[in-house]
């Protein structure tokens, strides 16, 4: 009884949590673009963008992410790919600014 | 609500800010979305302290240089790397892990039986194959570390080797496989590894479930990881639900084409064969400096210089530090404390001649003679970049 009350509970405040994790933690938006939001949809599905905004690539390496990742389960149109890759290549390529990470913040040491 | 986080484990999913006893107390004080409001543009991962955020879902957290001051990296402060989601609950009371594949005997046992045999620990420096990929170039696709995806930690558990001796391996078992319970997001393959039977039959192969003399974190593999000394991080399967002796390297993904290295030297950005690789398990010397950080200024010219150093399998000799550019090196003490996989703290006081810039560096030498290069040879995933580590500090005159 007292365990599924816990489990109960877990599951109440992990709803709760989950929305203030969602406001506090929201990775950055994809760049602005004709693929915007196909690339989104497409790549954040499985994981956040934070994953893609850190890459450097070239375009070779662009079409490999891409094609890895639609064997994978992302789902891209096949008449997409090519425009897909020019976007990711064109914001995310070698000549592009050093990627800053985010700090998350100082937390008590847990026992 | 922390001894039942243990017993219970969601996916940061569905589950995560709620961890802490410090945020129910806020919840109580405050109605949720004023104190979500609040914390807007802060990043809180309980039970983590200040890490570097690479990922978040998946997790995969870096820790500063500047925490490797202590021997035993504390586990708020030890990286996380995922393949994938978390599981998303995991009940200690269901959990159990199977013994099986080329044995006489296969068994499964639940988390108290496995509690009750013989335990050992195993000081050991994990790191991430892929630490310091980051700062390859050209770039490789994949996590984008710096230095931090290494830590040092004192793992608890039972040996590998007494499970497998009791389900008693057959002659034909070469391999001995991992399987995680990571839930897999679309067709992404499994993340399953295999080690080959001599490591996985080491008297300091572990199933682990305790760090630095806690139970295991989620993040670190709650109820059970693999413990693979002196190996790559992707060796140590963390939420361990199956170990299978095989009569072959396991065939997938996370061991081919993923965690190999090239046999020869390739040239930066050259495209390798896959038939021309090989699996990626012990890791390099290498050596990190922790203090003075990269780019500070410094107010005294008598200041010292501080850092790890670790070398996988083999045992760290030297460190050696130089202060002009790499034309001088002076050796560093190393630290008392000590284990065979362990990393070595190292200090060397320095007084520098006059104010201005310097480049410091250090580099490691390991019990087989080898030395940390100056840059580690490039390869197509940016595995075990060893380079000699340096800083750069402004010293006040």
């Amino acid at each position: 009884m007292w365990k599924h009350s816990a489990i109960g509970l877990v599951i109440v405040l992990g709803i709760l949590g989950n929305l203030v994790a969602r406001a506090q933690s929201e990775p950055p938006a994809l760049p602005a673009g004709p693929m915007q939001e196909k690339a989104t949809t497409a790549c954040t599905e499985c994981h956040e963008s934070r994953i893609i905004v850190q890459q450097r690539l070239s375009k070779a390496a662009w079409t490999k992410e891409v094609d890895k990742m639609t064997k994978w389960g992302a789902v891209v149109d096949p008449k997409d790919r090519d425009s897909l890759i020019d976007y990711l290549s064109a914001n995310f390529g070698p000549d592009r600014p050093a990627y800053v990470p985010d700090r998350s913040t100082p937390f008590p040491a847990r026992k | 609500m922390l001894a039942l986080l243990d017993i219970v484990m969601t996916s940061r999913r569905t589950f995560f800010k709620a961890a802490a006893g410090a945020t129910l107390a806020a919840w109580t004080a405050n109605p949720l979305w004023t104190w979500a409001a609040d914390a807007n543009s802060e990043l809180v991962l309980p039970g983590k302290d200040s890490l570097i955020v690479r990922s978040y879902r998946f997790v995969d957290l870096e820790t500063p240089v500047e925490y490797f001051n202590t021997w035993l990296t504390p586990v708020p402060r030890f990286f996380v790397r995922n393949h994938m989601h978390e599981p998303i609950v995991l009940g200690a009371d269901d959990w159990t892990l199977s013994v099986g594949g080329e044995v006489e005997k296969p068994f499964s046992i639940s988390l108290p039986d496995l509690s009750k045999l013989e335990k050992h620990s195993v000081v050991n420096t994990l790191e991430c194959a892929g630490n310091g990929r980051g700062l390859q170039s050209p770039k490789v696709p994949g996590i984008q570390w710096g230095k931090g995806a290494v830590g040092n930690a004192r793992y608890g558990g039972v040996r590998l080797r007494d499970l497998l001796q009791r389900a008693g391996v057959k002659s034909s078992g070469k391999h001995v496989m991992f399987r995680g319970m990571d839930e897999i997001p679309g067709n992404v393959p499994p993340f399953i590894r295999s080690i080959p039977i001599e490591k996985a039959l080491d008297e300091d192969t572990l199933v682990a479930l305790e760090m630095n003399g806690a139970t295991l974190t989620k993040d670190h593999g709650f109820p059970a990881r693999a413990l693979v000394p002196g190996w790559i991080g992707a060796a140590s399967c963390k939420w361990l639900s199956e170990v299978r002796v095989l009569d072959q390297e396991f065939v997938g993904n996370f061991m081919s084409p993923g965690y190999r290295l090239p046999n020869q030297p390739v040239k930066p950005g050259e495209a390798v064969k896959p038939e021309e690789t090989h699996p990626v398990t012990s890791l390099r010397v290498k050596s990190l400096i922790a203090a003075p950080r990269d780019g500070s200024q410094v107010n005294s010219r008598t200041l010292p210089i501080q850092g790890v150093a670790w070398a996988g399998e083999a045992e760290i000799s030297r460190v050696e530090v130089s202060t002009d550019g790499g034309s001088t090196w002076h050796l560093a003490q190393l630290g008392h404390d000590k284990a065979r996989y362990a990393w070595r703290l190292w200090t060397h006081k320095w007084k520098a001649p006059k104010g201005g810039e310097y480049i410091v560096m250090s580099r490691a030498t390991d019990s087989q003679g080898r030395t940390q290069p100056a840059t580690a040879g490039w390869n197509p995933s940016g595995y075990l970049n060893n380079a000699i580590d340096q800083v750069k500090i402004h010293v006040e005159a």
